[in-house]
């Protein structure tokens, strides 16, 4: 009878064993290589900056009968091009009209500005894939930045960012010019408010 | 007791089932007044290529993506003073001193682009999961990166000086001025 437990044991030590083993060498083992980043392109401008943003968001979206849930940090601005602006220095005053905005949101740097917590599959199908193509995943993504961009046009980030913007030019171009400057803004709610309704 | 239980699940599902609509209202919203003067963005591009292989794997699994990140170079408009700028009337010069040009990381694509992609007939295709896993690794390789190479922010920095020259040069020669522009340290 002491024989037989004693096997048992034994038997049981050596299955702990294999079941250890399997785990530490049978999980496939990831390697990922990163590149150095490489230059694309650097550009030139002359932008007027007047808001930046920060934003994390939930992200809750259905695409081919498959759920995404993730978290999204999200860093932008508001900014307007003035190389393109109406400047009319003649007379005794100078004219300004501000320039539309220029709206960018761009995935965060922080650590894991992109999060995802889970993805399902919505069909009855048992045996259909819960995982999302990257194509899936970039048409989400861009759901995501026309949404949060429709937001900022909502919450009046947009109006403030254009208030702040004739307010900004006008100082800096009273300095340069030392004359009365007036800058007008046609489009105080945003010069593509429409587009974002 | 059965009804509401089952009213409970098939509203469950009808919610999932209809949440067709992106959803992303803010969780946490900064929003910063700023003056800056943007001369300069740059994007940079990193490329990661993933492989998982094990003993008992049978085919490939390697997938190869890549993203731009964003960086620009920037006057703050706030630090300019008045004396800043000193106007010569007899000789119709003029003497600028910009603020530093200061850069900073502005973000990253949102998308990812597919380079390359060989998974076996047996092997798994790769999941939402793992690709966010790929792009935090490049990310932080990139954050390293643009800390310890300086190269990124002084090729950044010349370009926004470059602009900066020209475009305030542009704006006081058209009011009569020769100007003399310099940047702060």
């Amino acid at each position: 009878m002491t024989k037989k437990i004693k096997n048992i044991i034994i038997l049981a030590a050596i299955a702990t064993c294999a079941i250890v083993l399997f785990f530490w060498l049978g999980a496939p083992k990831k390697n990922t290589e990163i590149s150095k980043g490489q230059i694309k392109d650097v550009k030139t401008l002359a932008q007027l900056c007047t808001v930046d943003l920060y934003n994390e968001v939930p992200v809750l979206d259905t695409i081919n009968n498959k759920v995404l849930f993730a978290v999204q940090k999200q860093r932008g601005s508001v900014s307007f091009d003035l190389e393109n602006m109406q400047v009319n220095t003649d007379g005794d005053t100078v004219k300004i009209v501000l320039s539309p905005e220029i709206v960018e949101i761009n995935e965060a740097t922080e650590d894991n500005s992109w999060q995802v917590i889970d993805s399902k599959n919505l069909s009855f199908n048992p045996l259909a894939s819960d995982k999302l193509t990257d194509k899936e995943e970039n048409q989400i993504k861009a759901k995501i930045k026309a949404n949060s961009k429709k937001i900022l046009y909502h919450n009046g980030t947009i109006e403030r960012a254009r208030a702040e913007g004739v307010k900004n030019l006008q100082t800096l171009m009273t300095k340069v010019y030392r004359k009365p400057v007036v800058v007008t803004d046609p489009t105080p709610k945003g010069a593509h408010y429409d587009e974002n309704k | 007791m059965k009804l509401p239980k089952t009213l409970l699940v098939g509203t469950g599902m009808l919610l999932l089932v209809g949440c067709s609509k992106t959803d992303n209202t803010e969780l946490y919203q900064e929003i910063k007044s700023v003056d800056k003067m943007v001369f300069a963005t740059m994007a940079i591009t990193k490329t990661a290529k993933m492989e998982s292989s094990g003993w008992y794997t049978v085919g490939k699994r390697i997938a190869v993506y890549s993203y731009d990140s964003y960086m620009r170079a920037y006057i703050d408009l706030s630090a300019l003073q008045m004396d800043d700028l000193v106007f010569d009337e007899t000789n119709k010069t003029v003497k600028v001193t910009l603020p530093p040009v200061i850069t900073e990381i502005t973000g990253r694509d949102m998308e990812m682009r597919k380079e390359y992609e060989n998974i076996g007939m047996l092997r798994q295709d790769l999941d939402s999961k793992e690709r966010a896993e790929i792009k935090e690794q490049a990310n932080k390789s990139f954050k390293e990166e643009v800390e310890e190479n300086p190269m990124f922010k002084e090729q950044l920095t010349e370009a926004a000086k470059r602009k900066a020259r020209k475009y305030f040069e542009a704006i006081f020669e058209s009011n009569g001025y020769t100007p003399s522009i310099d940047f702060k340290s």
